[in-house]
C-alpha cells in the first residue's frame, strides 16, 4: 500500500462534486483523491458518470456543486493553470485523420507555444515513448486503431503534462495493443507522471493500478488502494499454501498449529496445495513464524485475494433492480 | 430488399420529424414567405400584379435553394455512410444496392418535396393579390419539384460515385455551374465571334447546345409559365427530361454503387489515399489554427495555386472576347468586360467564403477534435480568429485577383461602382459568414443553403440601413464644412454594423460552441 505524507498535495481532489444534465443527476456527491505519481483506475459500468468526472476534471464541464483540484489549483477558479498540467484523452478518437504522424504532433506542440527547435527534440521524445518512431511519416488515417490511440497519448504528452486523464484508452484494442499501452503506462508512472485511467478492461486494471475508484449511478462505491479492495471480505483472511512436492503429514501439521483455524485442501492439487484460515487475531507474520519450524518443502504462502472482477461486480450490483 | 428498403426510409423520416432542426428550417421558409410577400408588395404598389411579382420572387429564390440543397443536402446521401466507414455494415446487413438509394436518397427527396409542398398554401395568396391564375401558380410548383427530383438524383450519382463528402459536393457544385454557365458563355462567345468567323454548321449546332441544355432549366420553364404563359405547358418538355435524366442517374447510381464503393486492396479508402497525394505542408506555423485550417480544410496549396491559374485563365479568356469584339488587343479589361469580371470575381469569393465559413467549425465537431482544441491554451476568440485567417488566406487569389482587376480597371468601373456599393458588399459578406459559422453548428446539411436565403433576405434589410449611415454622415459633415467625410462615414458604418449585428453572432457562436464542447 501506497504511503504519502500529510503535506502531499493530491494530484486531483475531488470533494463532494455533483452534476445534473436536463434534471437528472449524473454524479451525486462524488468524492475521491488521486496522489501524485500513481496509477488510479476509474472503473464504473456505462451510464456511471465516469466520462462527465472526467470532463469536470480536465475543465470542459463547469461542475454543478463541490470542488475539485488539479495539484492544488481549483478547476472552476483557475483553469488554465489546470489545463497546462493535464493532459486528456477523450473516449473517442478526436483526430486529424489526413496528417501524418508528425505534422499532428507538431501542431499541438506549436499550439501549446513549444519553439521550433524543442518541436523536434519532444515529437522525437514521445514517438519514442509511445513505440511511433517508426511510423512518424504516415498518414493517421491509415494507422490501425491501436497506433492510433498511441498517437492519442503522444499527443497528449507533448506538453509534458503532469497529470494525464484517459478515458477508456483500451477500448476497441486487441490484446496485444493493449498490453502494449499498458506498458507505456507502467513506464509513464516510472517518469513521474499520475495517470487516471477509465477502463472497463479490469484484469489489466488491477495489476497496473495503485488505487482504484468505482461509480455506480453517479456515486462512489469504492475509493482506495487496490489492495484494500482486492482483500476478501469479512472474517479472516484465508492464504494460499503451496508446497514443492506432495507431503503426505501436511494437513495434520498444518491442523496443529494454532494460528490456523481452518484447512481446506482444493480439489484436483494432489496434496501439494493449501487453504488456510488463520486464527481470530491472528496475523501474516505470525503465520509464517508459525510454518517457519514446520519441516514442509513450501514454495509460496500468498494471501487470497479477490479478482477485480469480483469485486466490481459486488460493489455494483447492488443499485441494481 | 423492400424491408431494408423500408426500415431505412423510415428511420430517416423518423429522424427528420423527431429532430427540432428540420422543423425550423421548415418554419424559415414560411418567415422567408412573409418577407416576399412585403417585398411584393412594395415592389408593385399601386399595380394590381402583385401576386405576379411574389410569386416570380419565391420561384427564383426556391430553384436556387434546390441547387444549393444539391451540394450539401442531396450530396450526402450516400457519401456521408462513406465518410462514417458505416457502408460496408449497410452492405452486411444485407442491403441491396437499390435499397441503399431508395432508403438513403429518396428520403431525403420526399421530406424536401414536403418543403415544397408546405409553400403552396401561402403561394396560393399570389392568386388573390393579382396579376397570376391559379393553373400558372400549380404550373409552376410541378417544373420546381422536377427540378428538385433531378438535382437530387444528380446530387445522388455524385454522392455514389465519390469517396467522401467534400468531393461529392465539389462533383455536385462543378455540375451545376456547368449547367447554368454554358448556355450564356456559349451564347457571349457566339455573339462576340464576328459574323462569318465561322461556318454556319459549327455556329448552328453550337447555338443549339445552350438550347438543349434549357431543356430542363427550371428558370427558363418558370419565365415561360410566369410571363408567356399562353405557349407554357404544365407537363412540358422540362418536366419530362428532368425525369428522364432524374432516373437515369439514379439507375447508374444504383448499378453502379457497389463497384463504386469497393474497398482497394490494402484496405484504404479513397479518402486516404488522396491524402498520400498531397504537397509538403512543412512545419506548423507559429499560428497553428492558420496552418491547420489552410492546408487541412480549404485545400492547402494545391487549390491555392489552383486557384491563381483559374483567374488567370479566366482573365485571359475574357482578353480573348474582348479581343474578338473590340477587334483590338488590350492587357486591360475595358466596358462590360470589366464589370463582368468584377461580379464573377465577387460571386466566386462570396460562395468561396460562405463555404468555408459552412465547413471550418463543423469540420472540427465532425472530427471530434473539437475538445482536444479546447485542452489548449488557446481562447475561443483566438481560434476563432485563427481559424478565419486560415481561411482567408485560401481565398486570397479570389481576392487579390478582384483587387487586382478594380484597379486595372477601375476607369470603366468608375460611375457604375461606388465605395459605399463595395463596403455594403464587404459587410454582406462579413454577415453571411458569420451566419454561416453559427448555422453550421446548428445543422449539418441546411447551412449553406439557409445562410443563402439568409443574405437573400439581410440584402435588402441591411443594405439599406448600411448606404444610409454613410450619407447621412456625408450629409452632416458637409453642413459642418468636414472634409473627406468619405472615411469616417465609413468607419462609422464598420463600427455599427460590428455592434449591432455582427457582434451579437459572434458571442451567439461562442456559446454554441461552448454548449457543444459540454456535450
Amino acid at each position: 500500500m501506497l504511503q504519502f505524507d500529510r503535506d502531499t498535495v493530491p494530484a486531483i481532489s475531488v470533494s463532494r462534486l455533483s452534476h445534473a444534465f436536463r434534471g437528472h443527476l449524473a454524479l451525486n456527491d462524488v468524492t475521491f483523491c488521486v496522489m501524485p505519481q500513481t496509477l488510479h483506475g476509474f472503473v464504473g459500468p456505462n451510464g456511471a458518470g465516469k466520462t462527465t468526472t472526467l470532463k469536470v476534471i480536465c475543465t470542459l464541464l463547469r461542475q454543478g456543486r463541490g470542488e475539485v483540484e488539479v495539484f492544488g489549483s481549483n478547476v472552476r477558479t483557475d483553469p488554465a493553470a489546470v489545463r497546462r498540467r493535464i493532459g486528456y484523452m477523450p473516449d473517442h478518437f478526436s483526430m486529424y485523420r489526413q496528417m501524418t504522424v508528425t505534422e499532428y504532433l507538431d501542431f499541438f506542440a506549436a499550439a501549446y507555444g513549444l519553439p521550433l527547435q524543442r518541436r523536434d527534440q519532444v515529437i522525437s521524445d514521445v514517438l519514442t515513448l509511445t513505440d511511433m518512431d517508426g511510423r512518424r511519416d504516415d498518414l493517421i488515417s491509415g494507422l490501425s486503431r491501436g497506433m492510433q490511440q498511441r498517437v492519442s497519448l503522444a499527443r497528449v504528452l507533448v506538453h509534458d503534462p503532469d497529470l494525464l486523464l484517459l478515458d477508456e484508452p483500451a477500448s476497441g484494442l486487441d490484446p496485444r495493443a493493449r498490453i502494449e499501452l499498458m506498458e507505456i503506462l507502467r513506464e509513464l508512472r516510472r517518469l513521474g507522471k499520475t495517470v487516471l485511467i477509465s477502463s472497463h478492461i479490469l484484469s489489466e486494471l488491477s495489476e497496473l493500478c495503485d488505487s482504484v475508484t468505482i461509480l455506480d449511478r453517479g456515486q462512489v462505491r469504492f475509493s482506495g488502494p487496490m489492495n484494500l479492495l482486492l482483500d476478501v471480505p469479512g472474517e479472516q483472511p484465508l492464504w494460499n499454501l503451496r508446497l514443492l512436492q506432495p507431503y503426505p503429514q501436511a494437513a495434520e501439521q498444518l491442523r496443529s498449529l494454532p494460528a490456523i483455524a481452518e484447512v481446506t485442501e482444493p480439489e484436483f492439487t494432489n496434496g501439494q496445495d493449501f487453504v488456510l484460515r488463520l486464527a481470530e487475531g491472528t496475523s501474516g507474520n505470525d503465520l509464517l513464524r508459525a510454518l517457519a519450524p514446520l519441516d514442509l518443502p513450501i514454495a509460496s504462502v500468498a494471501r487470497q485475494r479477490r479478482h477485480l472482477n469480483d469485486a466490481f461486480m459486488d460493489l455494483t450490483t447492488r443499485g441494481v433492480r | 430488399m423492400l424491408n431494408g428498403a423500408t426500415a431505412l426510409f423510415t428511420w430517416t423520416l423518423r429522424m427528420d420529424a423527431r429532430y427540432v432542426h428540420p422543423h425550423v428550417v421548415r418554419a424559415t421558409f414560411a418567415l422567408f414567405i412573409l418577407f416576399c410577400l412585403s417585398m411584393a408588395a412594395l415592389d408593385a404598389f399601386g399595380t394590381n400584379r402583385t401576386g405576379l411579382v411574389f410569386f416570380g420572387l419565391v420561384c427564383q429564390l426556391n430553384v436556387l435553394l434546390i441547387a444549393a440543397a444539391g451540394v450539401s443536402y442531396f450530396v450526402t446521401a450516400v457519401s456521408e455512410e462513406k465518410d462514417a466507414g458505416t457502408f460496408a455494415l449497410l452492405q452486411l446487413a444485407g442491403l441491396t444496392p437499390l435499397a441503399i438509394t431508395l432508403g438513403k436518397s429518396t428520403s431525403r427527396l420526399v421530406s424536401s418535396l414536403m418543403l415544397l409542398v408546405s409553400q403552396i398554401p401561402f403561394t396560393f395568396l399570389a392568386v388573390t393579390l393579382g396579376g397570376i391564375r391559379w393553373q400558372q401558380v400549380l404550373a409552376a410548383w410541378v417544373c420546381l419539384a422536377a427540378w428538385m427530383i433531378l438535382v437530387a438524383n444528380m446530387a445522388l450519382l455524385c454522392s455514389a460515385r465519390c469517396n467522401n463528402s467534400a468531393r461529392a459536393a465539389g462533383a455536385a457544385g462543378i455540375i451545376l455551374l456547368l449547367w447554368f454557365g454554358t448556355p450564356p458563355t456559349i451564347r457571349t462567345i457566339l455573339n462576340a465571334i464576328a459574323p462569318g468567323t465561322l461556318s454556319p454548321e459549327v455556329r448552328q449546332t453550337l447555338s443549339r447546345l445552350p438550347q438543349l441544355l434549357e431543356l430542363v432549366s427550371p428558370s427558363k420553364q418558370i419565365d415561360l409559365i410566369l410571363n408567356r404563359w399562353e405557349v407554357a405547358e404544365v407537363f412540358g418538355a422540362q418536366f419530362w427530361f428532368s425525369l428522364l435524366l432524374a432516373v437515369g442517374c439514379f439507375t447508374v447510381s444504383t448499378l453502379r454503387l457497389n463497384a463504386w464503393t469497393r474497398p482497394t486492396e490494402d484496405g484504404a479508402t479513397g479518402q486516404e489515399q488522396g491524402g498520400k497525394r498531397r504537397w509538403p505542408v512543412g512545419r506548423c506555423w507559429r499560428l497553428p489554427l492558420v496552418w491547420r485550417d489552410f492546408h487541412f480544410f480549404a485545400g492547402g496549396q494545391t487549390l491555392f495555386a489552383t486557384r491563381w491559374f483559374l483567374w488567370l485563365v479566366v482573365y485571359i479568356a475574357f482578353l480573348g472576347l474582348q479581343k474578338i469584339e473590340l477587334d483590338s488587343w488590350r492587357w486591360i479589361l475595358v466596358g462590360n468586360f470589366a464589370m463582368q469580371m468584377l461580379l464573377l470575381l465577387a460571386g466566386a469569393l462570396t460562395l468561396e467564403c460562405v463555404l468555408l465559413a459552412t465547413g471550418s467549425l463543423h469540420s472540427e465537431l465532425r472530427q471530434m477534435t473539437h475538445s482536444s482544441l479546447a485542452m489548449l491554451p488557446l481562447s475561443s476568440t483566438r481560434m476563432f480568429l485563427e481559424k478565419s485567417a486560415g481561411c482567408a488566406l485560401s481565398v486570397l487569389p479570389s481576392a487579390v485577383w478582384l483587387a487586382t482587376v478594380s484597379l486595372l480597371s477601375r476607369s470603366s468601373l468608375v460611375g457604375r461602382i461606388d465605395g459605399n456599393l463595395v463596403l455594403t458588399w464587404v459587410l454582406l459578406l462579413v454577415f453571411s459568414t458569420h451566419v454561416a459559422a453559427l448555422l453550421s453548428l446548428y445543422t449539418r446539411w441546411a447551412a449553406f443553403p439557409l445562410t443563402l436565403l439568409a443574405s437573400f433576405v439581410a440584402f435588402f434589410v441591411i443594405a439599406g440601413p448600411i448606404l444610409l449611415i454613410p450619407s447621412a454622415v456625408g450629409m452632416l459633415a458637409r453642413t459642418h464644412n468636414i472634409q473627406n467625410s468619405l472615411p469616417l462615414a465609413w468607419a462609422i458604418t464598420i463600427f455599427w454594423t460590428w455592434v449591432l449585428l455582427l457582434l451579437p453572432i459572434q458571442l451567439w457562436i461562442r456559446e454554441r460552441w461552448i454548449v457543444l464542447l459540454r456535450k
